[in-house]
C-alpha cells in the first residue's frame, strides 16, 4: 500500500508533501445510501403528510365512511362521484366559483401588472413602495376578512360612512346578493394584487435595457414599446403568477367563512366551502372526499392545459 | 448498485402499507352498532393527584362565568380540582367537538351541548349513557320535566314532556329562552302582548324615531340564528316543524300556518330592521340595543347581560338609567303561546381518562344540588331546579330571570336527531335567503321542507349522502 503514497512530484524544485490519508468510510456507506439517508426524513414526511392521505381520501371516496358514525367503510364505486357531478347543488357552487375566480384574477392581473409596471418606471422610492405594497399578502385571510367585515358593515362600517359624507346611500355591501359576491372579489383582490404586482415586478425588472435603448434610437412610441418589447417578454412570467392565484382561488374558503358565510343564502358558497360542510356538518367523509378528489382533478387538468400552453409560448 | 434503489423503494411501499393497516385496523369503535357507553352508577374513587377537569363551550359571557364559578365554589369541596372552560367561536362550536370525537380522542371532559346535539353524540357512541347515574344520585322530581329531558333525553321527548323510560345522557347546565327587549322611553311601559301589537308598535316606533329601527332579530345563515327565528315565528302562528313520529317535514313545515309564519317574518318583520342586518346574530343584536338603534329586540336571555352595563351603553350611565329604558318581556303570542328553547347540558366525554370521568360526574352531582343551583343563579347562571328557578336568588339577579321563569311552561325545541346539523344548515341558509330577497317566502319554505325531507330520507342512501 506504501507505494501507492507519492513522495514525489513531477514539478521539480518543489519539496514533495505527502497526501492526507482518506478518511475511513463503511464500505457499506456508499455514495447512494448517503443520500437516501438525507433525503430519507423529507420523504417519509412527504408520505405521511401528503401521498398517504390523498391515498386514503381516494380509497375513502369509493365508499359510505363517515368520521363520526365509525362503522365499516361500504363500498360504493362510484356512487359519491356519480351523485356529485350529477347534483342541482353541486353546479350551482361550481358557477359561484368560477364567477370569483374569473373576477378575482382578472381584476388582480390588471391592478397587479398596472402598478408593476408603474413601479419599474421608477427610480427612486421603489424599494419602500414594493415593501408597502406587499403588506396586505403577509396578513392572514382570516385577519383580513375580519377587519373588511367591520369595513363593509352596512349601519356601522367606514365604506358606507365614507360614501354617506359623499352623499351617496348606504349598501348592503355583505348581505345582498349581487354585492356579497362583488364584496369578496374586492377582498381578495386588496389582499392578493400584490403577489401579481411582485412577479410582475420581477419580469419588467429583467427586460434588457438595450431593447427599449433601441426602440428609442427608432422613435417607437410608448405604447409601441409597451406592445412589442415590454408585454412579450413579462407575459410568460405573469401567466405562471395568474397560474398560481386561479389555483389559490379555486380553493378559497377563508374569506367567505368569516365575510359572508356563503351567504346571502348559498349565494357566495364557493366549491370548497360546499367541501366543508359535507365533511363537517353531516360527517359525510366518503361524499367531501370524492368531492375533494374531483377539485383535485380539476386543478390537474386546467393546470396541465395551462402549462402546455406556456411551454408553446416558450417555443415560439 | 440498484439495491438501494429497490431497498428505497420497497420501504417506502412498506411504510405506506403500515400507515394505511395502522389508519384502518384494529379500531374497536367500527361497531356499526356502537352506542353511548354508560356512565357507572356510583361515581368511583376519586383521585387526589392535581387535576383539570376540560369543558369545552362556545365564546359567550356564561363561558367565563362558569369557569369563575366553579373554580370558586368547587374547589372548597374537592381543592384538587381545577375547572378549564375552553372556548371556541360559536360558528365552530359543532365541528370543534365532533372533529374530536371522530377522532375518538378529546381534549375536555365535559362536552357542553346544545340540546339538539345530543341525538348525533348518541348514536355515534361519543358521550357516556348516564341513566344508572341520574336514578342513583340526582333527585329528577326537583327539575321540571320537560328540562331535565331536553337537556339530556334521547331519544327526544314531545315538547312539554318526559319520557321516564328513555335513556338521559346529560344534565341541565343553562337554562335558556328569547326575550322580548323592548324601549320603554319609545314605545311606554307596557309590553305587547301579541305578535301583531309588537309589529304595530315596531312600526310606529320606527316612524316616531328616525335612526332607530322597529326591530331587531337574528337573520345570519351560520349557526342556529336564522333557523331559530323562523322556528319562533312558526311556532307563535302556531306551525309545526315536523311530525316526529313518522320523520315526516315535508307537509308539515310549509302547511298552511308554516307559510303564513315566514310570509309575517319576510313581509311584515324583516322590513322594521336596520338596513343590512341580514346577517345579524347575538353580538349584532346586543350591539343595535345598547346604541339606541332599535325599538324591539329579540336575544337569548343567557346573552343578555351586557345590555345594563354602562360601559357598553349608550343608553344611560348607570344600570338604572339603562333599566328606565329597557324592558324585558316573555314573547308576545299570537295563536300559541309557544317560546324557543335554549340552553345546553352538560356531558360526559366517551374519550376522556377514567379519573377525569369521575370528576366530571362528582362535578355534575354537586352542580345538581339546590343549593349550589342557587349560588349559580346569583353568579349569573340560569338553573334547572324548580326551587331554584322560583329562589330570590334567581329572581333577582337579573331583570331577565323572571322572564325565563315564566316562559318554561311555554318552550319549544327543535329536533335533536342525529342529522340535526344538516337540517339547521338547510333551514339556516333557506330562511337567510328569504330575508334578504334572495329567494321567496314560499320558495324557501317549500326548499327547506323538500331538502330536510331528502336528508331524512337519505339514511340508506348509497354513496352521495350530505350533498
Amino acid at each position: 500500500m506504501s507505494d501507492r503514497v507519492s513522495l514525489t512530484t513531477d514539478r521539480p524544485g518543489r519539496a514533495a508533501t505527502p497526501k492526507p490519508p482518506a478518511p475511513v468510510r463503511s464500505r457499506r456507506l456508499t455514495d447512494r445510501r448517503l443520500a437516501v439517508a438525507f433525503i430519507a426524513p423529507a420523504l417519509l414526511l412527504l408520505l405521511g403528510m401528503s401521498v398517504f392521505p390523498l391515498l386514503w381520501a381516494l380509497y375513502l371516496s369509493f365508499t359510505d365512511y363517515s368520521a363520526t358514525r365509525g362503522g365499516p367503510a361500504n363500498f360504493v364505486g362510484f356512487g359519491n362521484y356519480t351523485a356529485i357531478l350529477t347534483s342541482a347543488q353541486v353546479h350551482l357552487r361550481a358557477v359561484t366559483t368560477l364567477v370569483y375566480v374569473v373576477g378575482a384574477v382578472t381584476l388582480q392581473t390588471v391592478l397587479g401588472f398596472t402598478i408593476a409596471y408603474l413601479i419599474s418606471r421608477r427610480t427612486r422610492g421603489r424599494g419602500l413602495l414594493t415593501t408597502l405594497f406587499l403588506v396586505p399578502m403577509m396578513l392572514s385571510p382570516v385577519v383580513v376578512g375580519l377587519f373588511w367585515r367591520f369595513m363593509l358593515d352596512a349601519q356601522f362600517g367606514v365604506v358606507n360612512s365614507m360614501l354617506g359624507s359623499l352623499g351617496l346611500g348606504q349598501v348592503e355591501w355583505l348581505t345582498r346578493q349581487r354585492t356579497a359576491l362583488i364584496s369578496l372579489i374586492v377582498v381578495d383582490t386588496w389582499q392578493w394584487t400584490p403577489f401579481i404586482m411582485l412577479i410582475a415586478l420581477a419580469g419588467l425588472t429583467a427586460v434588457p435595457k438595450y431593447l427599449y435603448e433601441a426602440a428609442s434610437i427608432d422613435r417607437a412610441s410608448e405604447w409601441f414599446r409597451f406592445r412589442t418589447i415590454t408585454l412579450p417578454l413579462v407575459w410568460p412570467l405573469l401567466l405562471i403568477a395568474v397560474l398560481f392565484r386561479a389555483i389559490e382561488a379555486f380553493r378559497l374558503f377563508d374569506l367567505v367563512y368569516i365575510l359572508t358565510s356563503g351567504g346571502p343564502g348559498v349565494s357566495t358558497e364557493t366549491l370548497s366551502f360546499h367541501v366543508y360542510k359535507v365533511a363537517f356538518l353531516g360527517f359525510n367523509t366518503g361524499t367531501a372526499s370524492a368531492y375533494g378528489i374531483l377539485m383535485v382533478l380539476v386543478v390537474i387538468v386546467l393546470t396541465q392545459l395551462y402549462l402546455r400552453y406556456l411551454n408553446k409560448l416558450k417555443e415560439d | 448498485m440498484r439495491h438501494p434503489q429497490r431497498i428505497g423503494r420497497l420501504t417506502a411501499a412498506l411504510l405506506l402499507m403500515a400507515t394505511t393497516v395502522a389508519a384502518c385496523g384494529g379500531d374497536k369503535d367500527d361497531d356499526p352498532t356502537a352506542s353511548a357507553p354508560k356512565a357507572p352508577a356510583t361515581i368511583p374513587e376519586l383521585t387526589t393527584d392535581p387535576l383539570t377537569l376540560s369543558f369545552i363551550w362556545f365564546e359567550w359571557p356564561p363561558a367565563q362565568a362558569l369557569e369563575a364559578f366553579a373554580n370558586k365554589e368547587y374547589k372548597k369541596v374537592r381543592p384538587n380540582a381545577t375547572i378549564k372552560v375552553n372556548t371556541v367561536p360559536n360558528a365552530n362550536w359543532h365541528d370543534a367537538m365532533f372533529t374530536q370525537f371522530a377522532a375518538r380522542k378529546t381534549d375536555f371532559d365535559v362536552a357542553i351541548l346544545d340540546s339538539q346535539h345530543i341525538g348525533e353524540a348518541v348514536t355515534n357512541g361519543n358521550i357516556l349513557d348516564l341513566t344508572d347515574f341520574v336514578k342513583n344520585n340526582i333527585d329528577v322530581n326537583a327539575y321540571n320535566p320537560y328540562l331535565l329531558a331536553a337537556y339530556g333525553q334521547f331519544p327526544q321527548a314531545e315538547t312539554g314532556q318526559r319520557d321516564e323510560n328513555a335513556s338521559l345522557y346529560g344534565l341541565p347546565l343553562l337554562g335558556d329562552t328569547w326575550t322580548m327587549i323592548y324601549r320603554k322611553d319609545l314605545i311606554g311601559d307596557k309590553p305587547p302582548q301579541t305578535w301583531d301589537e309588537m309589529i304595530s308598535a315596531a312600526e310606529k316606533c320606527q316612524a316616531d324615531n328616525p335612526g332607530v329601527s322597529g326591530l331587531a332579530f337574528h337573520q345570519a345563515n351560520g349557526s342556529d340564528a336564522a333557523a331559530v327565528t323562523y322556528n319562533t315565528v312558526n311556532g307563535v302562528y302556531g306551525g309545526n316543524l315536523w311530525d316526529a313520529p313518522n320523520r315526516k317535514i315535508e307537509g308539515v313545515l310549509n302547511d298552511a300556518a308554516g307559510q303564513e309564519a315566514m310570509e309575517v317574518l319576510v313581509n311584515r318583520m324583516k322590513p322594521l330592521t336596520a338596513k343590512g342586518s341580514g346577517n345579524w346574530f347575538i353580538d349584532e343584536v346586543n350591539a343595535a340595543v345598547a346604541q339606541g338603534k332599535a325599538c324591539i329586540a329579540f336575544n337569548w336571555i343567557a346573552a343578555s347581560g351586557g345590555l345594563l352595563d354602562p360601559k357598553q351603553s349608550t343608553l344611560g350611565t348607570t344600570r338604572e338609567q339603562i333599566l328606565g329604558k329597557l324592558g324585558f318581556a316573555t314573547l308576545p303570542k299570537q295563536k300559541t303561546d309557544l317560546v324557543p328553547l335554549g340552553g345546553m347540558g352538560m356531558h360526559v366525554s366517551a374519550y376522556s381518562p377514567a379519573a377525569n370521568q369521575a370528576e366530571a360526574l362528582n362535578f355534575m352531582k354537586w352542580f345538581e344540588q339546590a343549593d349550589i343551583q342557587k349560588k349559580w343563579a346569583a353568579a349569573g347562571g340560569v338553573p334547572s331546579r324548580t326551587d331554584a328557578l322560583a329562589s330570590p336568588e334567581f329572581l333577582d339577579a337579573g331583570p331577565f330571570n323572571k322572564v325565563y321563569a315564566d316562559s318554561v311552561p311555554r318552550m319549544r325545541d327543535m329536533w335533536n336527531v342525529p342529522e340535526y346539523a344538516r337540517l339547521v344548515d338547510i333551514e339556516n341558509t333557506n330562511v337567510n335567503a328569504a330575508l334578504n330577497g334572495a329567494k321567496s317566502p314560499k320558495a324557501a319554505l317549500d326548499d327547506i321542507a323538500k331538502q330536510q325531507q331528502d336528508v331524512l330520507d337519505s339514511s340508506g342512501r348509497k354513496g352521495g349522502g350530505g350533498l
